[in-house]
């Protein structure tokens, strides 16, 4: 993050941003469903669409943290409904080691949120986010391992290919 | 020239003249008093140069993995005829059996590749400590004897007891007789099956606050200077392209932002996740002393409590991050 976004995390209209990870069978069309039905939830969420919670590496969920988001959020189809069979079944196991593993090392447990999602619950997705945001809302912006950068990330990388 | 040495040499030179073996790695002398370098023999005339005393803390199986993975490269444009397998020997204590056994559950190498030489272990030393001790004098001579350590300063000669010098990961260490091994040198030692203060440390770091906790990991790091000695010494890190080094994404950033640091230490500890044998390779390779050992700890902890595993321990059982139970826990998870 540059210094002047770092800045206005303090302002006192500070809005999160929350990196949610959605499994493209389950998760995201939960979210569409939301969509669809008009069911309206905040607007802090910036959606990534994954094949499957097991294609989670969890460096990314380390990563967003450092790039400057205040949560992350993953879901995926409930254990037993993985499209992929078992892709959920090995992400719970990543997924519950590195949960505790950020809070160990003193992140507080907030910012990291796993559920599981399936395409017919649109009315949970929207309950989900609102708790998500809640509880992010409630430990305030993220600081602890957010980098302070001289550019934008995309100026280094060279644009969004 | 103490017990074990003296038939470990014995069995050496019969390996070789057996031709079971085309490479034994084993330790020899450091140049420094109170080390031991890795010694990589090819022909029996060598084996007098081998050594085993506490001073021998590398966990060879990071040398064995290089090797074995070099000839086979080297072998790929033969054709097959011309294909020459080699065995490769290497004198393991418990630790280093069990990065082995880590290598092959994760298809590393056969067992036919190797040929384990076991031997008991009763700890490695941690040089720093003896440093440390002993103050700003130098160490200029340095021996083992029974369980006591001379150290020989340009002032004057000191025992110490071994005990207080030992790494931290032997101190807490429930395999100390290698797990498997095709030829057994020496009479095993006594071992704890079960050590109650194995995760000692890591309890005791859990009651403190998070920022109390986060503050303390922020000074660990800061002391890093990101040599990647601990990713070298590991015998885990064998990836090709580590994610350190990786450009496409750039995972960690080329700075000194402490956050680039930060990340690098957690994701290499959790690549370490079921997988981590605690030889503490890592911690005694740090030319700064970050505290490694405590933040790879708390995986190894949650590995055996979520998912009954000890990484290392038998051949047959996956790594638990390469298998699953229908039945895991699943607390953390958010139901809205």
């Amino acid at each position: 993050m540059v210094k002047e976004e770092i800045q206005k995390k303090d302002n006192h209209n500070w809005e999160p941003k929350i990196v949610a990870f959605l499994c493209n069978w389950c998760s995201y069309a939960g979210a569409d469903l939301a969509g669809i039905s008009r069911l309206q939830y905040p607007p802090n969420i910036r959606v990534v669409r994954v094949p499957c919670s097991g294609r989670i590496d969890p460096i990314y969920i380390v990563k967003a943290l450092q790039k400057g988001a205040d949560g992350v959020l993953v879901s995926g189809c409930h254990p037993g409904d993985c499209h992929y069979l078992t892709g959920n079944y090995s992400a719970r196991r990543k997924f519950a080691l590195l949960k505790n593993y950020l809070e160990f090392l003193g992140i507080e447990p907030e910012r990291v949120t796993f559920s599981w999602v399936s395409a017919s619950e649109g009315e949970k997705f929207q309950k989900l986010i609102k708790e998500v945001v809640k509880g992010v809302k409630a430990i305030g912006p993220a600081k602890k391992l957010v980098k302070i950068e001289s550019q934008r990330f995309e100026e280094t990388i060279g644009g969004s290919s | 020239m103490n017990h074990i040495e003296k038939i470990l040499r014995e069995e050496a030179k019969r390996l070789f003249e057996e031709k079971k073996i085309d490479m034994l790695i084993g330790f020899e002398q450091g140049t420094l008093p109170l080390t031991a370098t890795p010694l990589f023999i090819t022909k029996s005339e060598d084996v007098e140069r081998l050594v085993w005393n506490p001073a021998c803390s590398v966990n060879l199986s990071k040398y064995l993995h290089g090797i074995l993975h070099w000839h086979r490269e080297s072998q790929t444009r033969l054709k097959p005829e011309q294909r020459k397998k080699k065995v490769i020997g290497i004198v393991a204590n418990g630790c280093t059996t069990r990065s082995i056994i880590v290598h092959q559950q994760e298809n590393q190498y056969s067992k036919d590749d190797i040929l384990i030489v076991g031997v008991p272990c009763i700890g490695v030393i941690d040089i720093k400590k003896v440093q440390k001790r002993v103050g700003d004098e130098e160490i200029i001579d340095g021996s083992f004897k029974d369980e006591k350590i001379i150290v020989k300063t340009s002032k004057r000669t000191e025992e110490l007891p071994l005990e207080e010098f030992l790494s931290d990961s032997c101190v807490t260490c429930i395999c100390k007789n290698p797990v498997i091994s095709d030829v057994t040198v020496g009479e095993p030692v006594e071992q704890a099956s079960d050590n109650n203060n194995e995760f000692l440390t890591v309890e005791e770091f859990l009651k403190k606050s998070h920022d109390e906790r986060w503050e303390y990991f922020k000074k660990q790091v800061e002391k890093c200077i990101r040599c990647y000695a601990c990713r070298n010494a590991c015998p885990l890190c064998y990836c090709k392209d580590c994610f350190i080094e990786q450009t496409k994404p750039k995972w960690v950033g080329t700075t000194d932002d402490i956050s680039d640091t930060m990340l690098f230490h957690i994701t290499r500890a959790f690549h370490t996740a079921g997988r981590c044998v605690d030889c503490g390779a890592c911690a005694l390779a740090c030319p700064v002393g970050v505290d490694i050992r405590r933040f790879l700890k708390k995986l190894n902890k949650d590995c055996l409590e979520l998912f009954h595993h000890r990484a290392g321990m038998d051949l047959e059982k996956k790594s638990p991050l390469s298998t699953y139970d229908t039945n895991d826990p699943q607390n953390f998870i958010t139901e809205p």
